[in-house]
């Protein structure tokens, strides 16, 4: 069997999406989005509900007509091209079999409305099939396979004409959580054998984190950030991302003077020193803003370096490889710490008032309030 | 639910057997009676005999009555089918707002009393030479059937993810294509049910046929409302009796396609 | 904006239909209603207002003329009177059916369903053998030593509206059953534990919610009642008209088609407003998918 011709397909293509516009009505579903996709890059497209990820997948699909804005693969104006014309590979969320086909009709099917012959769909059906792990399945018809089983057929059938673009939208949220995470492994590995430009819309972050070379965070129709996954974690370009992504504690405080570093004074009256990186946005004296830090950063105890923090102690869980600490900062500001291997703090009991130490460079600094 | 077992349930059970028996039983006490010997309609009946039906079978009249009903209940299911599924498809994956027309006009036909629109075909007929021909039957039937193919094609066609359709094209088929290779197929069961449907309502379509009649060209539910009118021969039970089993089949063809069709929708 | 609305009727983005496309899906279905639907009865109403000169008195001869008033009295009488009696009578047999279950539940859906797709004048019929002087119901009567003299039975309202009943029962026990088996078996179960008797749980749960059915049906068969013409017309007195027998006389007796346009125009305006005051409660259809 000819497995190589499905994997030997020419490597992705580039997109770039412009000024992409959505209104329904007054309301704008997607309002001002640029991206630039490189040949063969995985991205995501991460945001909550009603973000605007899917509207813009759809553009690129062709089941949406933006407003306004251009997409272009490679160099080709595909803004109003039908989404039959298109060339692109795509996979839905709820699989999307047809039920009344065979298999291996399932996977044949773009191959047939390309006009090939029979002989040949079936072969490059089956080279599909055997790429994604299913070799064999293919006289079964779609309600006989399980649903990570009928997700990859859907797979099979993106990918079968080798198309140069694979769109994805939340291909993975209809399975249960350990299916997921194989899935992930495996379009990961897909992607990685074919080359091809993946775009993939999840509103799962640990999905996001783990897939795309650069994710792309959505909010009310705009991008909040745009970057891989380490940057997107430790570096939140603002506000938003800094919550969205991961767990995040935030201190309300004022700027008091900005220079060589920043001097901010605290809700309950200390006045910290931070390191003029740890600003994200630029802030002024006077203003107000918001100090963020991931929980598993805070050190149990005094520590070496960096600010020392008194948190009163309301609720001690044991999450397996870390204790998670939650209470209150003196001015009652709610306060999470991840503590990895802490089984010597089973003397804690809720009402204890914790120390902890924020080493400096974990501290980031934004303009604003708390949300 | 345990079975009923006390006297409120068993009540209950009596009183729904006999509302039962009463909807029933005029059906039923045709089909005896259609194998009576006597010439007048009298109970019990006596004897069997099977000369009524070849009295209705070996009629001209009757037999002409019975292809042209024949002929304009095939056309209808076929034009109705058609028209139907083609507007429900526009209403459920269309934009427009002559959607909401369309929902609206729809239901006049049922509303509407069908003495109205008979006498209202009746006349507009006449002036445009309508009146008593085939195609005029076929559109007054068109007409109204089309509100009961609608209804089973909605639901229908509701049920078929909208996404296998925008899969499909995709995938590289043209709208018509992602229709006619993915939709029509999950849908055909009831497609044809739904004209099974509108066949059988033509066929026992008796008021509009009344007024669109003409003095040669006569249904066959026209020729029974006379026959039943002037002298009810005992023809008639044997005609009922025929009708019954028609309509029994036309059921039971409905519920076999019905399903096949939940489980073919149902499995993706 | 004006833009994308024009994209939209032109193209079709996939998902949706284009406005084209759409708009020459449906246009054989608007173009057969105008023809067959709309514009005989809009032609109807025109005459009935315009001849023999503009005029209102075709309607006043409906309504001043008591012969005709009775008529219409009559005919919503008798409507009312077959609404009522297919509730008494469907209500539990809907009831019923909706908690059936197996060969119980099929038989009982046939012999609620066959009926309705069996031929009108065959259930006439089969009521005409039955009301005869000499039909089934006069010789059980007479063999149980009821009566010695058979009953005139045929050509009366009572056969009218007996007939009526039956020929509209499904539509009453249909809709019922929809909104009873749209009722989560749970809602009884917690009235139980909550210590409800079943009586009290039919009167407080599951009657007020089985209600729009009992609307909905009430309004199916009112309205199907008031304009029904091959039962009236069969088993009816000729001395006792509806409003569907009055018009076919005016049309094929009298030739006075002013008059009959107008009572045709009073019968189907009234049925037009109860239908838009009540078009939230109709669900035509129940009748044919939510049946079994």
């Amino acid at each position: 069997m000819d497995i190589a011709s499905a994997r030997q397909s020419a490597s992705g293509a580039s997109i770039r999406i412009s000024g992409l516009e959505k209104r329904f009505g007054a309301v704008s579903a997607v309002d001002g989005v640029d991206i630039d996709i490189a040949a063969g890059e995985f991205v995501a497209l991460l945001g909550p509900s009603g973000s605007g990820k899917t509207t813009i997948l759809m553009s690129v699909a062709g089941f949406e007509f933006p407003t306004s804005g251009t997409i272009h693969v490679d160099s080709e104006d595909l803004t109003y091209v039908p989404s039959n014309r298109r060339n692109l590979g795509m996979v839905f969320q709820n699989y999307t079999l047809f039920p009344h086909m065979s298999i291996l009709d399932n996977v044949a099917f773009p191959l047939k409305m390309r006009g090939l012959r029979t002989a040949e769909r079936h072969a490059r059906a089956e080279a599909a099939l055997a790429t994604v792990r299913l070799a064999g399945y293919g006289y079964r018809r779609p309600n006989e396979l399980s649903g990570g089983q009928q997700q990859r057929v859907a797979l099979a059938r993106a990918i079968v004409y080798q198309p140069r673009v694979l769109l994805m939208d939340e291909p993975l949220s209809a399975l249960d959580k350990n299916l997921r995470e194989d899935m992930q492994l495996e379009i990961k590995r897909l992607h990685a054998e074919l080359g091809i430009t993946v775009i993939f819309v999840t509103h799962d972050q640990s999905e996001a984190l783990t897939m795309a070379d650069r994710i792309a965070v959505l909010r009310d129709g705009k991008i909040q950030q745009i970057g891989p996954a380490r940057q997107l974690y430790e570096r939140p370009a603002n506000l938003f991302t800094a919550g969205f992504i991961g767990e995040m504690n935030f201190v309300d405080v004022a700027v008091q003077s900005v220079g060589d570093d920043i001097s901010v004074a605290l809700p309950w009256g200390e006045t910290w020193r931070l390191p003029a990186t740890a600003a994200v946005e630029p802030v002024a004296a006077g203003e107000a803003a918001v100090l963020a830090v991931r929980p598993e950063r805070l050190q149990f105890g005094a520590g070496s370096s960096g600010q020392v923090i008194a948190v009163t102690l309301s609720d001690i869980v044991y999450a397996g490889a870390a204790l998670l600490l939650i209470g209150r900062l003196p001015d009652g500001t709610e306060m999470r710490a991840r503590i990895p291997g802490a089984s010597q703090l089973s003397s804690l009991a809720p009402g204890d008032v914790a120390s902890f130490a924020i080493p400096p460079e974990a501290m980031l600094l934004y303009r604003g309030e708390r949300q | 639910m345990k079975p009923p077992t006390d006297r409120g349930s068993l009540a209950l059970a009596a009183y729904v057997y006999a509302v039962l028996a009463f909807i029933i039983v005029p059906l039923v006490i045709v089909i005896p009676m259609s194998f009576s010997q006597n010439d007048y309609l009298t109970f019990p009946p006596s004897g069997f005999t099977l000369k009524w039906y070849s009295e209705y079978f070996d009629s001209r009249q009757w037999r002409a009555a019975t292809w042209l009903s024949v002929q304009v209940a095939l056309l209808t299911a076929l034009f109705a089918s058609v028209i139907g599924t083609a507007a429900t498809y526009a209403m459920i994956r269309g934009r427009s707002r002559l959607v909401t027309a369309f929902q609206i006009l729809l239901i006049g036909p049922i509303i509407v009393p069908h003495i109205a629109l008979a006498v209202g075909l009746y006349l507009f007929f006449q002036t445009i030479g309508l009146s008593g021909t085939i195609p005029g039957f076929v559109l007054a039937h068109t007409v109204l059937t089309l509100p009961f193919v609608v209804f089973t094609m909605a639901a229908a066609l509701g049920k078929v993810d909208a996404n296998l359709e925008a899969a499909a094209m995709s995938c590289g088929a043209t709208r018509f294509q992602a229709f006619r290779l993915v939709t029509l197929p999950l849908v055909l069961p009831n497609l044809v049910s739904s004209a099974l449907f509108a066949f059988i309502i033509s066929f026992d379509e008796p008021v509009v046929s009344f007024f669109l009649s003409g003095v040669r060209q006569k249904t066959l539910p026209r020729r029974m409302f006379e026959d039943i009118e002037q002298n009810l021969t005992p023809v008639i039970p044997a005609i009922a009796t025929l009708l019954i089993v028609l309509s029994i089949l036309i059921l039971l063809g409905a519920q076999v396609l019905r399903s096949r069709s939940v489980t073919r929708i149902a499995s993706q | 904006m004006m833009e994308a609305r024009r994209s939209h009727f032109w193209r079709s983005d996939g998902r949706r239909l284009s406005g084209l496309s759409t708009l020459l899906l449906l246009l054989p279905f608007f173009a057969l209603v105008a023809f067959v639907f709309v514009y005989p009865i809009l032609q109807l109403l025109v005459i009935s207002i315009l001849e023999p000169h503009p005029t209102s008195e075709n309607y006043a001869r409906v309504v001043e003329n008591p012969v005709h008033m009775r008529v219409l009295l009559r005919t919503l009488w008798t409507a009312t009177l077959v609404t009522a009696l297919s509730v008494v009578l469907g209500f539990p047999v809907a009831y019923y059916m909706s908690r059936a279950k197996g060969t119980v539940a099929a038989l009982v859906a046939v012999c609620v369903i066959l009926p309705l797709w069996s031929s009108v004048l065959v259930r006439t019929a089969a009521w005409s053998f039955l009301f005869q002087r000499n039909g089934l119901i006069n010789s059980a009567l007479m063999s149980l030593g009821l009566t010695s003299q058979p009953f005139k039975l045929l050509y009366t309202q009572s056969a009218v509206v007996i007939a009526m009943t039956h020929v509209l029962l499904p539509f009453m026990i249909l809709p019922i059953y929809g909104a009873l088996r749209s009722i989560p078996s749970d809602y009884a179960r917690a009235a139980a534990v909550l210590g409800a008797t079943r009586l009290r749980t039919f009167l407080e749960v599951i009657l007020p919610l089985s209600l729009p059915g009992v609307v909905s049906g009430s309004l199916l068969v009112f309205l199907t009642a008031i304009g029904f013409f091959i039962t009236p017309a069969l088993l009816g007195s000729p001395q006792e008209m509806m409003i569907s027998t009055l018009v076919s006389k005016q049309i094929r007796e009298v030739l006075d088609w002013p008059f009959a346009a107008a009572l045709v125009g009073v019968l189907t305006v009234f049925v037009t407003l109860l239908a838009v005051i009540f078009s939230k409660t109709l669900r035509f259809d129940r009748l044919m998918g939510n049946a079994s």
